[in-house]
C-alpha cells in the first residue's frame, strides 16, 4: 500500500493549498475593505475629491464654475443647504464656501457627510484643503451653524484630453445621522424629517 | 484518510451497502452523484413553480394570484412578488444548476472519465452534499419566515440591510448561501485534488476529456469566487446583527462596496454555471458527430482564458452606478474580449459536426439546441456589454431575456443533454427516443415562445423586478406566458416518462452511442457498477476506450 500512501500524502497537500487559497481569498476580501476606500481616494474612483494640505499650484486665467448641492438623509432632523448655489473662479485659485447647517429637533444630533464631485472624470483634480466633511458634525438643539469647505481645482485638468472640456463641476454633500447616534426608537423623528428633506433639497438640482 | 475508500470493500465489484445508510453515509461518487441530480430535480421543481407563478402573475397587467398568495404567506402582494423572484433566482443558481452539473455529473463522471475509482476525498464528498439540503430549507425558510426575503438574487443594500428588510428572513438567506458556499468550496477542492492527481497512469491534462478539462476550471473558479462571496455575506450579516457599517454611509461604509464585491464573485459564478455546460456539449456534439472534437487544446485553453478573464470584467453589471469613462471603457473592452474564446467554442463545435456522421439523437438535439440558443443568449450578452446600451436597458426585460437565454436555456439545456446522453449509463434503462424527441422539441418551443417576446419588452422599455406592468406591454407578456404553460407540460411529460422508464425501461448496454464515444465510462457496465476502476486503466498506449479507426 505504499502508493496508496502517497496518494493520499499528495492528495492532502493539494487539498491543503486549495484550502490556503480558499482563506486568502477571504482574507483579501476584507482587506478590500479599506483598500476600496484608500483606491477611490487616490484615483478619484466615483467622483472622490483629492485632499491636500495646501494649494501648490499656480493660478490660471482659466475660469471654471461649481456648483454646490447639499441632501438630508431622513434620519437627519437637519436643515442642510449652500450659503451660494454656485462660484465662478479661476482654475488654482483658493476658493472658501460655507453650508448651513440647521438642528431642528430638541435634542444634539450627531451627522456625517458623504461627498462626491460630477463629472466623474473631474475628481482627480478638484482638491480640498478644508472641509467639514471630514469629520463628525454634533449640533446642540436648535443650533445653526456655517459649516466651510476650501478648495481649488488643480490646472492640470486643462491637459487631461478627457476631462479638459468640463465647464462646470459639482459638489455635492450628503448628510446622515451617525449610527452611533440613532436612537433605538425614532418614528417621529422619522416623521419630522420627512419634511426636513423638501427644505433641504432646495439649493440641488 | 490515510487510505482511499478503493480497497475497503472486497472484491465483490457490486457490494453496495443496503438501506438508508447507503444514501446517508455515503462516499460513493456515483450514488453522491446521484443524490445532487435528484436534490437538483427536487429544487427545480420548487424553482420552477415560482417561476410559474411569476409568469402566471405577469400574464396580464394588474395583480392577479399575488394578493391572494401574499396575504396566505402573511406577507402584501408585491413584496411577496419580490420574494418569489429571489427565491427563484436563488434556487435555480445555487440549487438547481450548480448541483446538477457540478455535484450530478461531475461526481458521477469525472472519477470515470480519469479512471479513478472514486473522488479524492470520499468523505467530504459526503459532506459536501449533506450541506445542500439544510441550505435548501434555510432558503425556503428565508420565503416564509416574517416578509421574506424579497431582495434579489443579488442583495444589494440598503435593500438587504436593516433600513430595508429588517425582520430574520434576510438572514435566513445570507446563512443558507454560506452553507451552499462551504458545500461548493468543499466539493472544488475534491474535484481539484481529484483531477491533478488521480487520472490514469498516461492521461496527461493534454489527454484528459474536455469535461474534466471544464470541471477543473469550474472548480478552480469556485475556489477563488466562493469565498468572496462568503466575506461580503459575513459583513452583511454583522451590518445588519452586530452594528457594523461596512455597506452603511451614516457609519463610514459604502454600499457600492457590496456591489463590487458581490459582482466579483458574481461574473465567475455565471461561468461556473455555464463551463461544465461547455464541456458536457462538447462531449455529446464528437459522439454523435463521430469524430473527434475540433480543436481539443483550443477547446481546453478558451475554458481557461474565459475562467481567467471572468474576474476582471465585474463592473460591467453595475455601469449605472455612476463609473468614471475610462473605467466603463476598460469594462467594456474585457467584456467583449470574452466574446473571443467563446466563439473560438461554438465554432470549434459546429466544425466538430462539419463533415461529420451526424445522428440527431435526443442527447444532440439538446446540444444543437444548446449552441443555438447560447449563442442567441451570448450577442445580447456583446449588446448589454457596451456600457451605452446597458444603461438604456439596464434592469429592463432584454436583461431577463439575456441571462436566461443563457442560463435557464442554455445551462438547462445542457443539463438535459447531459442527462439523456448519461441516462444509460446511470439507470441501466433505454430511454424512448419519440419521448426524448417530443420532450426537446415542446421544451424548444416552449423556451423561445417564454423568453423571445422578453428581447421586445425590454427595448419597449419594461422594467424588471415589478408586479405590474402598463397596459401597453400586455400582448407579448401574454405571448411569453403561454410560453411558460408549454414549457411546464413539456416538463411535466419528461417527468412522467422518466419515472416510467426508470421503472419498467429497457435493459441498454454499456455503450448505446456507438464509435463516437470515447471516454473511459463506456467501457464499463450499464448501469455502471459500484464500484467501477479499481484496476486503473492504462493511456499510456494511447485511449482504451477509443474504437479502432473503420
Amino acid at each position: 500500500m505504499s502508493s496508496g500512501t502517497d496518494f493520499s500524502r499528495r492528495n492532502r497537500r493539494t487539498a491543503t493549498t486549495a484550502f490556503v487559497v480558499v482563506a486568502g481569498m477571504v482574507g483579501l476580501t476584507f482587506a478590500f475593505v479599506p483598500l476600496y476606500t484608500l483606491i477611490c481616494q487616490v484615483t478619484g474612483l466615483g467622483g472622490t475629491p483629492q485632499v491636500a494640505e495646501r494649494n501648490e499650484t499656480d493660478v490660471s486665467t482659466q475660469e471654471i464654475t461649481v456648483r454646490f448641492d447639499a441632501n438630508v438623509d431622513r434620519s437627519l432632523p437637519w436643515d442642510f443647504a449652500p450659503n451660494e448655489a454656485s462660484v465662478t473662479i479661476n482654475l488654482g485659485a483658493e476658493y472658501l464656501t460655507s453650508y448651513r447647517s440647521t438642528n431642528l429637533s430638541d435634542e444634539a444630533v450627531t451627522g456625517i457627510s458623504t461627498f462626491n464631485v460630477t463629472p466623474l472624470k473631474a475628481a482627480q483634480y478638484f482638491t480640498k484643503i478644508e472641509c467639514f466633511c471630514f469629520t463628525e458634525q454634533t449640533l446642540e438643539p436648535g443650533q445653526s451653524v456655517d459649516m466651510p469647505v476650501t478648495f481649488y481645482i488643480d490646472p492640470a485638468i486643462l491637459e487631461d484630453e478627457l476631462a479638459n472640456e468640463v465647464q462646470t463641476i459639482t459638489l455635492s454633500y450628503t448628510f446622515y445621522r451617525t449610527l452611533d447616534d440613532i436612537p433605538d426608537e425614532e418614528p417621529e423623528i422619522i416623521s419630522e424629517a420627512d419634511q426636513v428633506i423638501t427644505t433641504a433639497q432646495v439649493g440641488s438640482f | 484518510m490515510s487510505t482511499t475508500a478503493t480497497h475497503a470493500h472486497d472484491d465483490d465489484h457490486n457490494h453496495a451497502p443496503k438501506g438508508i445508510s447507503r444514501w446517508l453515509n455515503s462516499t460513493n461518487h456515483k450514488d453522491i452523484g446521484t443524490m445532487y441530480l435528484v436534490f437538483s430535480v427536487v429544487a427545480a421543481l420548487v424553482g420552477g413553480g415560482l417561476s410559474l407563478l411569476i409568469r402566471i402573475e405577469l400574464g396580464e397587467p394588474g395583480i392577479q394570484v399575488f394578493d391572494v398568495i401574499g396575504e396566505m404567506m402573511g406577507s402584501e402582494a408585491k413584496q411577496f412578488y419580490n420574494v418569489t423572484v429571489t427565491a427563484h433566482a436563488l434556487l435555480m443558481v445555487f440549487f438547481v444548476v450548480m448541483p446538477a452539473l457540478i455535484g450530478g455529473f461531475g461526481n458521477w463522471f469525472v472519477p470515470m472519465m480519469i479512471g479513478a475509482p472514486d473522488m479524492a476525498f470520499p468523505r467530504m464528498n459526503n459532506i459536501s452534499f449533506w450541506l445542500m439540503p439544510p441550505a435548501l430549507i434555510l432558503l425556503i425558510l428565508s420565503g416564509v419566515m416574517g416578509q421574506g426575503a424579497g431582495t434579489g438574487w443579488t442583495l444589494y443594500p440598503p435593500l438587504s440591510g436593516l433600513a430595508g428588510q429588517p425582520d430574520m428572513s434576510v438572514d435566513f438567506a445570507i446563512l443558507s448561501l454560506h452553507l451552499a458556499g462551504a458545500s461548493s468550496i468543499l466539493g472544488a477542492t475534491n474535484f481539484i485534488t481529484t483531477i491533478l492527481n488521480m487520472r490514469a497512469p498516461g492521461m496527461t491534462m493534454h489527454k484528459a476529456p474536455l469535461f474534466v478539462w471544464a470541471t477543473l476550471i469550474t472548480a478552480v473558479l469556485l475556489l477563488l469566487a466562493m469565498p468572496v462571496l462568503a466575506g461580503a455575506l459575513t459583513m452583511l450579516l454583522t451590518d445588519r446583527n452586530f452594528g457594523t457599517a461596512f455597506f452603511d454611509p451614516r457609519g463610514g461604509g459604502d454600499p457600492l462596496l457590496w456591489q463590487h464585491l458581490f459582482w466579483f464573485f458574481g461574473h465567475p459564478e455565471v461561468y461556473i454555471m455555464i463551463l461544465p455546460a461547455f464541456g458536457i456539449v462538447s462531449h455529446i456534439v464528437s459522439t454523435f458527430s463521430r469524430k473527434p472534437v475540433f480543436g481539443y487544446l483550443g477547446m481546453a485553453y478558451a475554458m481557461a482564458s474565459i475562467g481567467i478573464v471572468g474576474f476582471v470584467v465585474w463592473a460591467h453589471h453595475m455601469y449605472t452606478v455612476g463609473m468614471g469613462v475610462n473605467y466603463r471603457a476598460y469594462f467594456v473592452a474585457v467584456t467583449m474580449a470574452i466574446a473571443v474564446p467563446t466563439g473560438i467554442k461554438i465554432f470549434s463545435w459546429i466544425a466538430t459536426m462539419w463533415g461529420g456522421s451526424i445522428s440527431f439523437k435526443t442527447p444532440m438535439m439538446w446540444a444543437i439546441g444548446f449552441i443555438f440558443l447560447f449563442t442567441v443568449g451570448g450577442v445580447t450578452g456583446v449588446v448589454l456589454a457596451n456600457a451605452g446600451m446597458d444603461i438604456a436597458m439596464h434592469d429592463t426585460y432584454y436583461v431577463v431575456a439575456h441571462f436566461h437565454y443563457v442560463l435557464s436555456l442554455g445551462a438547462i439545456f445542457a443539463i438535459f443533454a447531459g442527462f439523456y446522453y448519461w441516462f444509460d449509463k446511470m439507470t441501466g434503462k433505454v430511454y424512448p427516443e419519440w419521448a426524448g424527441q417530443l420532450h426537446f422539441w415542446t421544451t424548444f418551443i416552449g423556451v423561445n415562445v417564454l423568453f423571445f417576446p422578453q428581447h421586445f419588452l425590454g427595448l419597449a422599455g419594461m422594467p424588471r423586478r415589478y408586479i405590474d406592468y402598463p397596459d401597453i406591454f400586455a400582448e407579448w407578456n401574454m405571448v411569453s406566458t403561454w410560453g411558460a404553460y408549454l414549457t411546464m407540460t413539456s416538463t411535466v411529460f419528461f417527468l412522467i416518462v422518466t419515472l416510467i422508464v426508470m421503472i419498467a425501461g429497457r435493459k441498454s448496454v454499456a455503450n448505446p452511442w456507438g464509435d463516437g464515444a470515447t471516454t473511459l465510462e463506456w467501457t464499463v457496465a450499464s448501469p455502471a457498477p459500484f464500484h467501477t476502476f479499481e484496476d486503473t486503466p492504462d493511456f499510456t498506449g494511447g485511449n482504451p476506450a477509443a474504437h479502432p479507426a473503420e
